[in-house]
């Protein structure tokens, strides 16, 4: 009977996929994962901006609330600049730089943390809270999720932090850093709508 | 009809359904489970794994944290605390282990032995 | 006729079963699974239809109140829409496709595991409303502001919140795997257009799973908030919009149906060139169709709410009917398969032809209700319960039935009664027809959906009557479904790889598949790489491979192409 012989390197792999072809198959993976996520932040951004045009003659913070704009334009540079870091991170060890990723990864984690940090101090000094209002509710819940966000990719971060201080990445095999690195422009992308959103469109 | 007695007529119901099942195929479980061929050369298969239970379990139980929310309180601490902690650490069990196994496929261990 | 594989070379070691099927990640073990929970959930929802068709047979309130009857419909829908119809069609999906596509198991094994078990869990959560004070009562749907904690308090509905939150982001998982697998582990040879027409239709629906569901997630946790954490989402009374609720859930709720139907179409476009000895007519046409469905299917979720006021009803009515194109062309193509072709009328055919047969009328009582007129009289009738059942049970669970009798001898090596499976047909189709029938004229003669009880003067007993009768045979059918699968399981006729002469490379290994699927592949040339194999064109099975095709013989090039 005539068969194909499966040579090892054309037979697919549960997790890799065809070796020699396209996108690693854990980055497939992580751009799927980030498409259904943009697709939950759709779902709440419809709400806020429903809930926005029913109440456009009063679309503000409750009484004795008010939204600190200098703030928030800081925590959006922190993160912006973490995209930055975590792009040199991912060039580092593209070129075998281990030293390079471990800086950089350790640099965009702690800009992740300084972001959450700051995000938790804006929260005690808004003065409302998520129960105050329809505009309570959807900004709490909008920029509560993105932190929640934000912290799993600090998670990430740490992870491939010590897996890097480990020795585990070099220039030919390192996807996981790929992945989060992928993850991480995700989440800073979701905070400049957000910022824009409920800060400058108002 | 009280909404208890129909939910423990449904559990009741199930329990049965899922024994009878049980028994049809533990008769027949034993003998698929003696043979277990090895792969073609160059195809790894992952091996079995608890993690993924363990981790559903975490996550129900958080969940139910959620649902059975006592008053003024954010959740329910005795199920959610323990959820938090079995979805967590079988999360970094897991990224662990697929990191393990990511090396090994690396490294060119290709041929193993089942239940390796 | 001739096996086309090699005996799998045998090692043994003995292993505690339990501990197996707890830890497995292979698909097909992961896929079974999925299938026998599916029908676990499917008896219980079942059995709650029988609760509200024995209420409803007659009027008066024979032995439910409101409050338990509400619940009943409620998680009856609940339960068979997420915890049966999906899942099981998953399931089938999950033991298939990698098999179709000579691949040896899904690209993220482990995480296929996991978004199986998060489904009983799930489920659980969801019926252990029962236990607390009551399981969730207001309707599949959850409408606001009803689902508000001043309206229905107590933890059921939070349960269901959680709970389908949790099986939800077990479909989004599952749709990551199947995509990734599919675009990465096709075996040398199978380009997308050489794949099987289930693994198109099952790879578009994983695309509507993953886009759609995330905004059922959000909705699901900003009710969550309303209800618990004092927010204002969708409470009119405190700044909320209901309205808003409905934008959400049928957002996704749309591209649900989809989700129930596309594989169910798959699975009878793998059927019916088998039992026609011929192959499916139109393949590319058929893709595109099936495409189309997909992006279609986000653009039209007002359909299912005309009668707010609050929807612009030009655009939504004109891309529901559109909608009915693709769809139509699909059914051309189907019939054009058959004709002609030489039937066989086993069990599984059977199936196919009723899913036909009952698809069409749901999905001509769904043009009907695109219509913003017809829908002013018909929204929240009877004859929306007529029409979704038609597709829904019509469509997709012949379909889950049709692929239960088609695959059970590759799952098993056994091949189940041929007598049992037509009196279960017959039964089945019969019952069906006779419980949902009547509901198109409840519907029209004014019959509201979700009500408990109804007048003896309003003139619809004996409908009623006829339809609960129709249940009645319905869950009658499933014991020799049932006697069947157990009979089979302890004692069935066995097989060998191809016991239907089939054209997909599920059918070019043993059955059961070892672990690993596939010794060797079969050359991949067409989309009926298996029938080209075994058929070769005439010639004996040792032709080498590059005479496999000649132009003449591809009938996909000849009649199949649009």
């Amino acid at each position: 009977m005539t068969t194909v012989e499966a040579h090892a390197a054309d037979l697919p792999q549960p997790g890799r996929g065809r070796r020699e072809a396209g996108v690693p198959t854990p980055l497939v993976g992580m751009l799927l994962f980030i498409a259904s996520e943009v697709m939950f932040f759709g779902g709440l951004f419809a709400a806020y901006f429903n809930s926005r045009a029913a109440h456009a003659a009063a679309w503000h913070p409750p009484p004795g609330g008010e939204l600190d704009m200098p703030l928030a334009a800081v925590l959006t540079a922190i993160l912006v600049s973490s995209s930055f870091t975590m792009q040199f991170g991912v060039a580092a060890i593209r070129r075998g730089d281990q030293r390079g990723l471990r800086l950089w990864v350790g640099l965009t984690l702690v800009l992740g943390v300084l972001f959450l940090l700051g995000q938790l101090y804006d929260y005690s000094r808004l003065g409302f809270g998520i129960g105050d209002g329809i505009f309570g509710t959807t900004f709490y819940t909008l920029t509560g999720f993105h932190g929640a966000h934000v912290f799993g990719g600090a998670v990430g971060l740490t992870v491939i932090l010590s897996r890097a201080l480990q020795g585990q990445f070099s220039a030919g095999n390192h996807v996981a850093v790929e992945a989060v690195s992928i993850y991480w422009h995700f989440v800073d992308v979701v905070w400049i709508a957000l910022f824009t959103t409920i800060y400058i469109l108002r | 009809m009280t909404d208890a007695t129909v939910g423990y007529f449904l559990i009741g119901i199930a329990i049965l359904f899922v024994l009878g099942l049980v028994f049809a195929l533990s008769s027949r479980q034993g003998r698929l489970q003696q043979e277990r061929p090895a792969p073609p050369p160059g195809v790894h298969l992952p091996t079995g794994s608890y993690l993924p239970v363990v981790l559903a379990v975490g996550a129900a139980l958080l969940g139910a944290g959620f649902a059975f929310r006592p008053e003024g309180m954010i959740a329910n601490i005795f199920l959610a605390v323990p959820g938090l902690l079995v979805l967590v650490g079988s999360i970094f069990a897991w990224v662990r282990a697929a990191g393990r196994e990511w090396r090994e496929i690396e490294r060119g261990a290709h041929d193993d032995a089942p239940g390796h | 006729m001739a096996t086309t594989t090699l005996n799998p070379r045998a090692e043994t070691y003995q292993r505690s079963w339990v501990l197996d099927w707890l830890t497995t990640v292979d698909h097909k073990k992961i896929g079974i699974l999925y299938i026998v929970n599916s029908f676990l959930f499917f008896f219980a929802a079942g059995i709650l239809a029988l609760v509200i068709r024995s209420e409803l047979a007659v009027p008066g309130l024979q032995f439910l109140d409101e409050a338990t009857y509400n619940q009943a419909f409620t998680m009856h829908g609940t339960i068979m829409i997420f915890l049966f119809i999906v899942p099981v069609l998953s399931g089938f999906a999950n033991y298939v496709v990698p098999l179709m596509l000579g691949a040896p198991d899904m690209a993220f094994p482990r995480i296929n595991a996991l978004s199986f078990w998060l489904l009983p869990l799930g489920g659980i959560l969801i019926f252990s409303g029962y236990l607390f004070g009551g399981a969730a009562a207001e309707g599949w749907t959850g409408y606001n502001p009803l689902t508000q904690a001043k309206y229905s308090p107590g933890p059921g509905t939070d349960l269901w919140l959680i709970g389908l939150t949790l099986v939800g982001t077990a479909s989004i998982l599952g749709s990551i795997n199947f995509i990734a697998t599919i675009f990465k582990m096709r075996a040398p040879g199978m380009t997308l257009f050489r794949m099987p027409i289930f693994v198109w239709t099952v790879l578009v629906t994983a695309v509507l799973i993953l886009l759609a569901t995330p905004v059922f997630t959000a909705g699901l946790i900003a009710l969550f908030i309303d209800r618990n954490y004092g927010g204002s989402f969708f409470d009119p009374s405190v700044g909320g919009n209901p309205i808003l609720w409905q934008h959400i859930f049928w957002f996704f709720g749309h591209p649900e149906v989809y989700i129930v139907i596309l594989p169910a179409m798959g699975v009878v476009s793998e059927i019916l060139p088998v039992f026609s000895r011929k192959p499916l007519f139109g393949y590319r046409a058929f893709v595109f169709a099936t495409i189309g469905i997909g992006l279609l299917s986000f653009s039209v979720w007002a359909h299912h709410m005309f009668t707010t006021g609050f929807v612009f009803l030009p655009f939504f009515s004109f891309m529901t009917a559109l909608i009915a194109v693709p769809t139509g062309v699909k059914f051309f193509n189907w019939l054009a398969t058959l004709w002609r072709g030489k039937l066989s009328l086993t069990t599984p055919m059977l199936f196919a032809l009723g899913f036909l047969s009952m698809f069409l009328i749901g999905g001509l009582s769904g043009v009907m209700l695109s219509s913003p007129a017809v829908d002013f009289h018909l929204q929240d009738t009877y004859f929306v319960v007529a029409h979704l059942h038609y597709v829904f049970f019509g469509g997709s669970v012949f379909g889950v039935f049709a692929a239960t009798y088609y695959w059970f001898p590759k799952m098993t090596g056994r091949r189940l009664n041929e007598g049992l499976g037509k009196v279960h047909f017959w039964m089945h189709f019969v019952g069906f027809n006779l419980a949902f029938f009547p509901m198109h004229q409840l519907g029209i003669s004014g019959m509201p959906r979700r009500i408990a009880d109804y007048s003896p003067d309003a003139g619809w007993t004996i409908l009623n009557l006829m339809s609960t009768a129709g249940a009645f045979l319905i869950a009658l059918s499933i014991f020799p479904f049932l006697i069947n699968v157990i009979a089979t399981f302890i004692n069935g006729e066995r097989v060998g790889d191809d016991p239907w002469e089939g054209n997909t490379l599920e059918w070019a290994t043993s059955s059961p598949p070892p672990p690993y699927n596939f010794d060797r592949l079969p050359p991949i040339h067409s989309e009926r790489p298996l029938f080209f194999l075994t058929h070769g064109h005439g010639h004996t099975a040792d032709r080498p491979d590059d005479v496999v095709e000649k132009p003449e013989d591809d009938v996909e090039r000849r009649g199949g192409a649009v």
